[in-house]
């Protein structure tokens, strides 16, 4: 289940220095959120 | 407000105003009206989806929602940022390879006409009723700052924000917002600060004993509105259909110079997005600690209805209970000052049994806030008994520095605007391209007129909202009642996008019903629980349901039909 490609329109690179695929983007968006929630649930536990 | 706060609000206003009008005096192309103009960098893509998220109306009823009802509402967000990837990686290079003008053009090359009126018609009702709902955030501003009637001050806004987006586009609202952000996040830091220096010491403990700073909740209950779950499960479906399928999101992306600024706007938003709201929830929490300190704490924070009520001839029933409610606020700062004392001498039964007698002055508070709205809505069936969205307009009218209320005041009510202008334009967009071009398909290559059309479905929304907010009356503060009423119509929406990108064998009329029986499916379940409330799910949990509901009977009416769909030729068609 995924989307067809369009091999028409190329991928273009992040150009964000120290990343040089989207995936390596999404992996450090994604572990922030996870250390987010994680600090949140400390919090709870704490000050709650 | 003195003479100077007036100065600086009128000059800001101003200003905003001139800068708009010349810089996109002439916007008379369909392409910048409607998509804004193409060499939008990533940083500006990135500041005005957060600025269209962090708008007057998060920091209006933001804190308010969390003085009421502590910080649990940031769960929310949970799935914000999975989402955020989602529609990065497989929803955006979609739409900009295809080079659409809208969400729902997409729809109609994939599966066929219905399903894009359809998908349209869905948003369209969505975010009409929805600008009914933003409509009250500037408006509050207005009404608290002049003390005029709620009423009158939403038709006056309403008109003003008419005339701002017919006359400027998208372009006008992209160019203002990226300082109105900077404006707004200096005006927050400045509100935090100042709130930090009139606070207790232990004003932390003491919101967290007032259970006000429970931001995670494991409880597995779908009757809880937020909770981890919910947030995760609930939230991530939300966020997917407001960026993946909402023309006011959308139409900011497929705006960008390119594939990868439109990412990169996205993952800025994912990035920031959980602490920022973090930090208007703990201002909300720590406002609430500010205000038990207080001993004119109004009863009633919207004290233009308030007054109102005073100075008729029911005053005399409405003095009682603000002469109550003194005496209760007065006990409970007693009872705090007590705890807080048997805390610091580390008395641990002392402070248990203070700690109970806090909480039981903290519910006698509360029940006489009660009272008070009760007796408003007796007096005035009409009367919008919800008070949590002035809580930090008051704040900051009462305690921020002079001529920094006028500034704040004047970006507030001018975020406000370019919000409204977004989501109007945004109507006024999808109305044409697809609702009207659908009925007047001779008329697509007649730039000006398409124009012209926009600008005047533009309007029409407008007074759409204007009536919306004028004659219906809502229970639910603006933050809540905006993620209900998109709870409520964005699922089944989602659900064809859903269908439309991973589902290739199953056509346009499989999915048409299938979206028309999901949409009954969560009308359905969302009065049900009106009308039975001990059978109630928390809102967020209709985004999941609705999107499954659509993704499984579209798969079973396509098996009825038996029919292999076969989607329209076209090099456009990205499944094709």
């Amino acid at each position: 289940m995924k989307p067809s490609p369009d091999p028409s329109v190329p991928e273009d690179p992040p150009g964000v220095p120290g990343f040089r695929t989207w995936r390596g983007v999404y992996l450090v968006v994604f572990g922030f959120f996870l250390l987010c929630v994680l600090l949140l649930v400390l919090f709870s536990r704490v000050f709650a | 407000m003195n003479l100077l706060d007036w100065l600086v609000l009128l000059g800001t206003i101003v200003g905003i105003a001139a800068y708009g009008t010349w810089r996109t005096r002439h916007t008379d192309s369909l392409n910048t009206y409607l998509k804004g103009n193409h060499n939008t960098g990533w940083m500006t893509i990135g500041l005005s989806v957060m600025a269209t998220q962090a708008s007057t109306i998060t920091y209006l009823s933001l804190p308010g929602q969390a003085y009421e009802n502590g910080i649990a509402f940031i769960q929310n967000y949970f799935g914000l940022p999975l989402a955020l990837i989602i529609v990065c990686a497989v929803f955006l290079p979609i739409y900009r390879k295809l080079g659409v003008y809208t969400a729902y053009e997409y729809l109609g090359r994939r599966f066929d006409a219905k399903t894009r009126l359809l998908g349209a018609s869905l948003f369209l009702l969505q975010r009409g009723l929805q600008a009914g709902i933003t409509i009250y955030a500037p408006s509050i501003i207005l009404s608290t700052v002049l003390g005029w009637r709620l009423d009158l001050t939403i038709l006056f806004t309403g008109l003003l924000v008419i005339v701002y987006t017919v006359t400027g586009g998208s372009a006008a609202v992209n160019l203002t917002q990226r300082w109105q952000m900077a404006v707004i996040f200096g005006g927050m830091v400045t509100a935090f600060v100042v709130l930090l220096t009139k606070l207790p010491n232990d004003a932390v403990h003491i919101a967290g004993a007032l259970g006000k700073l429970r931001a995670v909740d494991l409880t597995p209950d779908l009757k809880q509105r937020y909770t981890l779950w919910s947030g995760l499960l609930g939230g991530f479906f939300l966020s997917l259909s407001y960026f993946g399928t909402d023309q006011t999101q959308v139409q900011r992306y497929i705006g960008g110079a390119a594939l990868r600024e439109g990412r990169l706007g996205l993952m800025f938003n994912a990035l920031f997005k959980i602490p920022m709201q973090f930090c208007i929830v703990m201002l909300g929490a720590l406002l609430f600690v500010f205000y038990q300190f207080q001993p004119d704490t109004p009863v009633f924070f919207n004290q233009t209805e308030w007054r109102r009520h005073v100075d008729s001839r029911e005053g005399p029933r409405f003095r009682a209970i603000e002469e109550k409610y003194a005496v209760a606020h007065a006990d409970k700062q007693i009872k705090i000052r007590a705890w807080t004392a048997a805390r610091d001498r580390g008395e641990s039964v002392a402070e248990t049994s203070a700690r109970s007698a806090m909480l039981e002055a903290q519910r006698a508070s509360e029940a006489i806030r009660k009272e008070a709205r009760d007796t408003l809505r007796a007096v005035d069936p009409k009367a919008k008994t919800k008070d949590s969205d002035y809580v930090f307009i008051t704040f900051i009218l009462t305690q921020l520095p002079h001529g920094v209320i006028g500034l704040l005041i004047a970006v507030m009510f001018a975020s406000a605007l370019s919000s409204k202008a977004g989501e109007l334009n945004a109507l006024g967009t999808t109305s044409t391209i697809d609702i009207w071009r659908h009925f007047r398909p001779l008329a697509a290559d007649d730039e000006l007129r398409n124009v012209h059309n926009a600008k005047w479905f533009t309007a029409l929304w407008g007074f759409f909202a204007i009536a919306f907010a004028l004659f219906v009356s809502f229970a639910e503060n603006l933050i809540e009642a905006l993620n209900i009423v998109a709870s409520i119509f964005y699922p089944a929406l989602l659900g064809v996008f859903v269908v439309a990108f991973f589902l290739k064998k199953v056509g346009g009329s499989a999915v048409f019903w299938a979206a028309v029986a999901s949409q009954v499916l969560v009308l359905a379940l969302f009065f049900a629980g009106k009308f039975y409330p001990a059978h109630e799910i928390g809102y967020l949990w209709l985004n999941p349901i609705g999107c499954a509901a659509c993704v499984a009977f579209s798969l079973m009416f396509q098996a009825i039909i038996g029919t292999p769909a076969r989607p329209p030729a076209g090099p456009a068609n990205p499944t094709a």
